[in-house]
Formats: C-alpha cells, structure tokens, sequence
C-alpha cells in the first residue's frame, strides 16, 4: 500500500485517496449522521485546502476566508430563491462572482505584507459581520434560506447522496488544483515567498502578482466551500461570516497542519466529527478546540501532518538503523554530515586555464603577494559605458543618513571588494543596487540604462543577482530545488496555467548544471537544513549563479566559515571574477584583498577609498578604520 | 451638547481599548507573542465576581479578591506550562504560529470555560462607586467611567514610567529585541515573560470588573475587546505602548461619533472600513514593516 501510495505522483495520490474515502463513506451512510457530517466537513474541508497553499506555504497570512464562504453561500442562496436558478449552476456563477470581488478587493489589500496584512483583512469579517446582520434581505442575523437543493430530487435519499457525491468531487477537485499548484515550479516560487518576500522579489519572483493570485486563489476556494455549504445545508446562518467563523476555521487549518493539504482536509474533519462526537463536547466545543489545538502546537507546530510525518521519518528511519532527525520529511535524515562541498571535486564547467593553478597554493595571508592577486585587472573594461553605475547615491532613514552622495561604475568583469565597518551602509547599497531599498537620491545605472525605480525581480531579469547576509532557504526542500529557485521561468505565467503543466523540471535541470560547476552535485538530493553552514552558504551562491548573472552581488558570503573553508571560497570568488562582475561585501580583509581588483570602503555612508589591494592594504584610512592601526 | 457627550462616552471606551493595547504591546515587546487572550480575562475577571456575589453570595470583596487570585494563578501556570515549552522547548514554534495560535488557543478555552461556568446571558460585575451619573452642565459621566479613565490614566502612567526609567524596563526591552543576546548579559527572559503576562491579566482582570456595569459582559465579550485593543496596539506597530494608549483612545472616540453622527446601525462597519484603510495606505508609518516577517 505504502509502495502504491510512493509511486504515485502526490498531486494525485491524496485527492485520490479523499475522493474514494468520500464516496465510500457518502454511499454507505449519506443520508445518517456519519454521512452528513462528513459531507459538512468537507464544505469546510475545501475552504482550508485553500488555505494551506495562500497561508500555510506561501505565509501571507490573510483573514478572508470566512468573507467569501460566506459570499459563496449568500450568493447561492440569493441565485436560488430569488432568481430561481439551479444550486448547482448557481455555483460556478458565484465562484466567477467571488474572483471578480477578490480581484478588487486583493488589488488594495495585498499591497500590505505580512502583519499588516493580517490586520488590514482582520477588519474584512468585522465589517462583514455588521454588514450582514442588519441587511434585510440576507435574512440579518437569523440567515438566509434556499428552496433548491445542490442536487435537486423529490427522494430525500437522492438529495443526500447526490449532495454529498457532488461536495466529494468538489474537495476532490480543489485538492487536486491545489497540490498540483504546489508541486510545480510556481509552487517553488510559493515556498520562497513563504520564507521571505525579499528573497523572493530577488530571485526573479514578481511578488505583487503571486500575493495577488494567491489571495484570489483562497477566495475562491472559499466561494465555492460557501456554495457547497448552502447547497448541501439549505441554509445560510449569519454566523457563517462571523469572526469566529474565521477563526474555527483556521484552526482546522493548524490543528491539520498548515503545510499539508492532506492536513488541512483532515483538521476540517476533525473539528466537525468531534462537535458531534457527544453532546458535552459540542455545548463545550470551545474548550475542546481550544485545548487540542494548544496540545497540537506544543507538540508539532506543523500540526496532526508535522507528527505523522516525523512519526514516519522515525519508522523508516529505525528500519534502516539510522537515529532520526527530528522534523525532517522522510527520507531526508542522514547519518554524518558532508563537511565540504566536495572538496577537489571535478570544477568542470568553471575551471578557466590560467586561473585554476594559482590560488590554491597558499596566499591568504595579510601583506602576503599584494600584486599577484589582480586576477580580473585588464579583464574588466567593456569598450564603452560600464555594467554598473551609481550616481550621487543618498539613503535616509528618517533623519539619519546611512548612504551619501556614492558614486561607483564596475566593467564587466572583475571582483570588487566593498568593505567598511559596521553600521557604513554596505549591505544598503547592495540593497539599493538590488532594488529591495530606493534610494532617497542619485540613480543606479546598468549598461547605461537608469534602473533607479525597477523592481528587484526586473534587476533580476536584466542579471542582476544576489545573496544575502543570513542565509535565506526554503527549509524542507532539496539543495537542487533551492538552486532551481533563480532558474524558473514561470515569472510571467499565471498560476492557473500550472494545474496542467508544470515546468519544474526544466529548471532542475539548469540548477544540476550549476551545482556540477561548483562541484556539489552530491549534495543535490540532500535537504539543505541538513546541510553545514558552509554548504548552506554555497547553495545560496550556487543559486545566485545559476541563472549565469552579469553582476553578482554577494553579502558576507564568508561569514561564519572556517579558514580552510574560506580558502575554498577564495577559489571559487577568483573565477567568478574572470568570468563576471562580482560586488563582494566582506569584513574579511585578507579574503577581500586577496581576491579583489579593486576595493571600495564605506565609511559613514561616504566612500573614502577606492583603489587597488595594494594601495588598500597601504592606505592610513583603510588601516585606522578597519584594522585600528 | 450632543458631540460633548458622544466624545466622553468615546473617551471612557476608548480608555479601555486603550488599556488593552498597552497590555498586547508590552507583552508582544518583551516576547514577540501576540496575546489576544487578554480580553478574555477580563472577561473573566468581571463574570466571575458576578458569579460569586450574586449567586455564591460571597462578601463583595472576598468575591473580587478570589477572582483575581484565581486569574493571577491560572496565568501564572499557563505561562509555566504552555509558554515555557512553546519557548523554550524542543519543538520550538517559529513565526506566525508563535504571534498568533497559542493565545488564539487559549482565547477559545476560556471562553469555553466560562460558558461552563457562568452561561450565556449578559452579566456584570456590582458597580462599585454606585449612584447617578455625575452631569456637568449638560455634560453626563457614568461613575463608573470615571474609575475606568482613572485607572487608565494609573495603569499606563505605571506603564510608561517602568520602562522608561527603571533597570527592570530596560530589561524587559531587551529580552523583546533579542532573546540570546539578552540571555548572555545576564537578563532572565523567562521571568519577564512570565512578569508582564501575568501583570497584563491582572490588570485586564481588574478592568474588567470596574468596566462591566457599563457594558455588561456575555462569555464571548472578552474576544471583542481583545480584538479592538489588537487592533490598536497594531496602530503603534505592536512595540510602541505610548502609541498604542493614543490610538485606543481615538478608535474609542472615533467609535462614539460615528455610532452618533454616521448611523447606529453600520457605525461600527463603517469604522472598520475606516482603520483597515488606513494599515493599507499607511505601514511603514504605523511601523508595520519592522514588526513581524514571517
């Protein structure tokens, strides 16, 4: 069975495996209890499915889903008794009305991130609630009754099982559309928004358009959970859009597990199987949700699927004799860790001749072959306008100046080191040349183009790329697939497209490549939490490389690592150097001045040195502001 | 002198969002916990003198000490149970499940509870400054309004002046900024966690008694409060108490005179659209962009 299950692809293996279970349980008992209840739940079930992909994957956390059940069920409701029309066409005309809605209304509401997001749509249920309680012709606070039925008949069996068989293919169908999103390169796309916006919009990600389809997506789910609620309960309670509606709603969500589908669908069973399970627990459902939901968390925040899932990595894990990591997915603890990224691996695709032998000898040390080090010099000078510009560039924060007046143009080719101490605004320039920051004056220019007001994820088409300080990976997924991250070519596609298609494995393809080049193809398959922070660190530079950038832009890559690995790094950072434009932000002056053309230094916002690594290890303002000489 | 009133009454609610703001700031400061269930306590706080005066038939302020001690000593255990492991635990919880879920947990289980024990109906505490209410020119002020506003004014002055000017405000400061980092100098996180979540009941507690003859309290009341004050804790970007205090007070008054001027009916909906306007066209303003990722 287990085998059967592992074969399948898993956008079809859990929809598959509701849909049997549904139509078994709605057949055998659909017009007695069991039946009924599982026919509601899954009018909830399809509702969090939704919200496992736009709140627990991609973490944009939006209180909307009680809003648009109930927009889904009043609509229907209305449709039907007024207009007579038939629950089951009244639907899909809801859920278009519903996309419409959201579409409007997630225009304004999904230009807020994170908690403001939260608390912008916090008021959405509020209003909805005041709204429909004294509006008259939704019924006001009693609720609004239908005269049809989801599937109409004069056998009240029919009713029942036709309902109820009709709510199955639904749930069936949303879990399908929603793991089949997830598992495809926009799905990637997802999971890095979910770890951070900013990542996201530097990897490409247009993270406007995401949140965006993202919120409609959800509402939508809801609309139709709605639809399938009136047309199964022939009843539409005011309460339905109740705040506390919402928030039943997301703990069905929680109690499941946020990031799984199958435990969004399961949490929704859960929570309505125990409301009836006696009649103490439904007068008293509040202690009992508030409770599980308490004991759930504390045991595995990712819910009823995060402990079935560690459960399982243990199982495995015993029979293969292993000790088991806890919380990685199965299949993903390992015994010891690789310590290096394949160390004298086979650097294929990179090697150029005349760098490989030069570095690795030894040459890392302070005042050490100051000249021999101009490995990019000569290389870099395209004939014309330079790759980068900064012109006049000034940052304030409030009144306090962190970048002022910088001026900077980098060739083509070449490593460039950026260094200055705490508190100079490195990382704010490498933010303002990446789009993330604006500036407050002055413009940034590639290939002589102003890109001042672009957005990261255009710099990001035009080649510009990144890491950053802390490591940013998407926690859970493969080395390869974090890598395939800056590969997808999915930007500009909707992420409707995506239920039939996924394109995931073209941008697999070009991440292997990447790794291959830096010689860490054995760490492909491995998860990167498992990884050491070197090897973390060198995925997020292997991801920044692989969409071959023509201006790399690296924030303490070094930072954290050990001398041995640092010089392992300096082999790396003196190729890149011949064959691209590298901006290096680094406290680490040896590796700085051992790898570089050309330094600048950062001091107060100001740049107070610009030149070579020999005039920099000379210079008395580089040595009293950065080595306290 | 319609406005006059309508902005005294806004003021006397106002105060009491205002309080509750403080309230989830301060603790969100020192432990990046959202607590929406302090709303729910005093709830709890004011249903529970009820139960014990009225039906009990204890002494009025046996009842009131009994209930503060019974919410004092539930907060201590569940901050010495739940939080530590969700804290300090091998399962640490991250993000969003952290800001938001466990209080949200322990949000539905008081309600439950209280449900249990004191039904559904509308209750509230005795008034405890009875008589009528005080007019001032054509200008009226509940008694007990008054003790909300005094207290207000007592509870976020204390506030104010403990993280302002004491060592033990600095603390708490810093174990909000960085847990580690505050841990390495030698400051006790946990006891300051674990100081103002039970500090935060006590006082919601103690509102809710002296509040509750305005309003009168059902099992449910605590979640609406907890609600308001979150949100105008989120006008101070969640980490700024003096802002919060402010934005209470003006949801408050904002409140009255819509319910007033605009409609009875859609006041309450309309003021809503109003604050959810405002977190979209302003964030960076209300600190929303440094107060939670992820």
């Amino acid at each position: 069975m287990s085998n059967l299950l592992s074969r399948m692809p898993r956008s079809v293996g859990a929809p598959g495996l509701v849909v049997i279970v549904g139509v078994i349980i709605v057949l055998l008992s659909g017009q007695q209890y069991t039946g009924s209840v599982f026919v509601l739940s899954a009018c909830y079930a399809i509702v969090t499915a939704g919200m496992a992909v736009q709140i627990g994957f991609s973490q944009q956390i939006a209180f909307s889903q009680s809003v648009f059940m109930g927009v889904g069920a009043y609509g229907v409701a209305m449709l039907n008794t007024h207009f007579n029309m038939p629950v089951l066409v009244a639907t899909p005309v809801v859920m278009i009305g519903a996309a419409l809605a959201a579409l409007l209304l997630g225009s304004v509401v999904t230009r807020a991130s994170g908690l403001a997001l939260a608390v912008a749509t916090l008021m959405l249920p509020l209003i909805a609630v005041g709204y429909v309680s004294s509006a008259g012709y939704l019924g006001g606070v009693v609720g609004a009754p239908l005269t049809g039925t989801l599937w109409p008949s004069s056998s009240t069996a029919v009713i029942a099982i036709g309902g109820g068989l009709v709510v199955v293919a639904f749930l069936g169908i949303a879990m399908f559309v929603a793991s089949r999103i997830l598992s495809s390169d926009i799905g990637l796309e997802l999971f890095v928004l979910g770890v951070d916006e900013r990542t996201a919009a530097a990897m490409g990600v247009r993270t406007p358009r995401r949140k965006l389809e993202l919120f409609v997506l959800g509402c939508v789910f809801a609309a139709l959970g709605g639809a399938a609620y009136a047309g199964t309960q022939q009843f539409v309670p005011a309460t339905l859009v109740d705040p506390t509606a919402e928030l039943a709603l997301l703990i069905m969500l929680f109690i499941g597990g946020r990031r799984s589908i199958l435990g969004a669908v399961v949490g929704a069973l859960v929570i309505q199987y125990l409301q009836g399970a006696s009649n103490w627990v439904s007068v008293n459902i509040l202690v009992v949700e508030g409770l599980l939901l308490t004991v759930v968390l504390l045991v595995d925040p990712e819910g009823l699927a995060g402990i079935v899932n560690t459960g399982l990595a243990r199982l495995r894990a015993r029979r293969a004799g292993v000790p088991a990591a806890a919380g990685l997915p199965p299949g993903e603890a390992r015994g010891p860790q690789a310590s290096s990224f394949e160390a004298g691996g086979p650097h294929a695709s990179y090697v150029p001749a005349d760098g490989a032998g030069r570095v690795g000898a030894d040459g890392t040390g302070w005042g050490l072959g100051a000249d021999e080090v101009h490995v990019a010099d000569g290389r870099g000078g395209a004939p014309g306008v330079p790759l980068l510009e900064c012109r006049g560039i000034g940052k304030e924060y409030g009144g306090l100046t962190v970048l002022d007046d910088i001026t900077l143009a980098l060739p083509e080719r070449g490593l460039f080191g950026l260094c200055g101490p705490n508190g100079a605004g490195k990382t704010t320039l490498l933010n303002v040349i990446g789009g993330s920051v604006p500036p407050s004056r002055g413009h940034v220019l590639l290939d002589g183009e102003d890109i001042t007001k672009r957005p990261p994820h255009e710099r990001f088409y035009q080649g510009i790329s990144r890491t950053f300080q802390a490591v940013h990976l998407v926690k859970g997924r493969t080395v390869l697939d974090n890598v395939a991250v800056s590969c997808l070519a999915s930007h500009t596609s909707s992420i409707i497209t995506r239920i039939g298609r996924s394109r995931l494995a073209e941008a697999r393809e070009k991440a292997a490549q990447a790794l291959a080049g830096l010689g860490m193809q054995r760490l492909a398959d491995r998860e990167v939490s498992s990884l050491t922070l070197e090897n973390q660190r060198m995925v997020e530079l292997a991801r920044a490389l692989a969409p071959n950038p023509r201006l790399l832009l690296l924030d303490e890559p070094a930072s954290g690592l050990s001398e041995e690995q640092r010089r392992r790094l300096a082999d790396v950072l003196l190729e890149l150097g011949t064959r691209t434009c590298v901006l290096l932000v680094e406290h680490d002056l040896d590796l700085v001045a051992q790898v570089s053309s050309r330094i600048f230094v950062l001091s107060g916002g100001r740049l107070v040195f610009d030149g070579g690594p020999s005039d920099f290890r000379a210079s008395p303002v580089v040595n009293s502001l950065l080595v306290g000489l | 002198m319609k406005f006059g009133n309508l902005v005294i009454a806004g003021i006397v609610t106002g105060s009491i969002y205002a309080v509750f703001a403080v309230c989830v700031a301060v603790w969100y400061r020192v432990c990046n916990i959202l607590n929406l269930a302090v709303g729910d306590f005093a709830m709890v706080g004011a249903l529970g003198v009820d139960n014990l005066y009225r039906v009990k038939g204890l002494p009025l302020p046996v009842a009131i000490a009994t209930t503060i001690l019974v919410v004092g000593a539930f907060a201590y255990l569940y901050d010495q149970v739940v939080l530590r492991i969700a804290q300090d635990g091998p399962r640490r919880a991250e993000g969003i499940v952290v800001t938001f879920f466990f209080t949200f947990a322990l949000s539905f289980f008081i309600d439950g509870v209280a449900k249990m024990l004191f039904g559904t109906d509308v209750h509230a505490a005795p008034a405890l400054w009875s008589g009528q209410a005080l007019t001032f020119a054509s200008l009226h002020l509940e008694r007990a309004g008054l003790l909300v506003l005094a207290c207000a004014v007592i509870i976020g002055g204390a506030f104010w002046l403990y993280i302002r000017y004491t060592l033990g405000g600095k603390a708490l400061e810093a174990s909000g900024e960085n847990v580690v980092g505050a841990r390495i100098v030698g400051i006790d996180t946990r006891r300051y966690r674990r100081l103002i979540f039970v500090g935060t009941a006590l006082i919601a507690a103690v509102f809710g008694i002296i509040e509750s003859p305005i309003t009168g309290y059902t099992y449910l009341s605590g979640a609406t409060i907890s609600l308001t004050g979150f949100l105008a804790a989120a006008y101070g970007g969640f980490r700024k108490p003096g802002r919060a205090l402010v934005a209470g007070l003006a949801i408050g008054v904002l409140e009255a005179l819509l319910g007033g001027y605009v409609s009875a009916e859609y006041g309450t909906t309309v003021l809503y659209a109003i604050l959810a306007a405002l977190v979209l066209a302003w964030p960076r303003g209300l600190g929303f962009e440094s107060a939670v990722s992820g």
